[in-house]
C-alpha cells in the first residue's frame, strides 16, 4: 500500500505538470499547481505509514513504551499540516493576480495575453 | 481495498477536471471532489489531523476562492 501511495503521488504530480505546461486557461494552470502541492503532501504522508500501526494519538492510561512501538510515526504529519495552509494562501495570492490580469488584458487565455510567445 | 480505489479515483478525477469548457464545473470537480477523496485517503494512511484540515480546506475554502475568481472573470473558457 505504501508503494501504491508513492506511485499515486507520482501520477498526480504528472497530471499537475501537464496542466501547468499544456493547458491554455490560467485558472486550469492554477489547478495544476494545487495538484502538484497535493501530490507532495501525499508522498510525505505515505512515508509515515506502517502496516498494522495505529493513529498516533496517545490516551491516558496507555504505557508510553507500548504506544511508541505500535503507533505510526508522527513527524511529517506536523510538516504537512503547515504545508496545506501555506498552499491555500499561495493559491489565493495567485488567483488575485489572475483577476488583475483579466482586468488589464480582458482575457484569461495565455495565448492571447502573451501572443507569439513574447 | 478501499485505499486502492481512492488512489485511482484521485488521479482519474484530477485528469477529468482539466477538460470541461465550463470553468465552474472544472473547479468544483478538480478542487472539491479530488480534495475530499484525498482527505479520506489521508485517514486511511493514519494521519487523522491532516485529514480533518484537508476536508475543511477542500470542501469550502479552495472551491470558494476559485469560484470567486470565475465569477470575477468569465465562466466559459474561450
Amino acid at each position: 500500500m505504501q508503494t501504491a501511495a508513492f506511485i499515486c503521488g507520482g501520477l498526480l504530480f504528472m497530471v499537475g505538470l501537464y496542466a501547468v505546461v499544456f493547458k491554455d486557461n490560467l485558472i486550469k494552470k492554477v489547478m495544476g499547481l494545487t495538484f502538484i502541492s497535493d501530490s507532495v503532501n501525499l508522498v510525505l504522508i505515505a512515508m509515515d505509514y506502517r502496516p498494522g500501526a495505529v493513529v498516533p494519538i496517545i490516551l491516558p492510561g496507555v504505557n508510553p513504551a507500548d504506544f511508541a512501538s505500535t503507533a505510526a510515526y508522527p513527524l511529517t504529519i506536523a510538516l504537512v499540516l503547515t504545508n496545506i495552509v501555506i498552499a491555500v494562501a499561495t493559491v489565493s495570492l495567485i488567483l488575485g493576480l489572475c483577476i488583475k490580469i483579466h482586468g488589464k488584458a480582458g482575457t484569461l487565455s495565455a495565448r492571447r495575453i502573451w501572443p507569439d510567445g513574447q | 481495498m478501499i485505499e486502492y480505489a481512492l488512489m485511482l479515483s484521485v488521479v482519474a478525477v484530477a485528469l477529468m477536471s482539466l477538460y470541461p469548457k465550463d470553468l465552474l464545473k472544472a473547479v468544483i470537480i478538480g478542487t472539491g471532489i479530488e480534495g475530499l477523496a484525498l482527505a479520506v485517503l489521508y485517514q486511511e494512511l493514519l494521519a487523522s489531523d491532516v485529514a480533518l484540515t484537508q476536508a475543511v480546506i477542500a470542501s469550502t475554502v479552495l472551491p470558494g476562492v476559485f469560484a470567486l475568481t470565475v465569477y470575477k472573470t468569465r465562466r466559459l473558457e474561450e
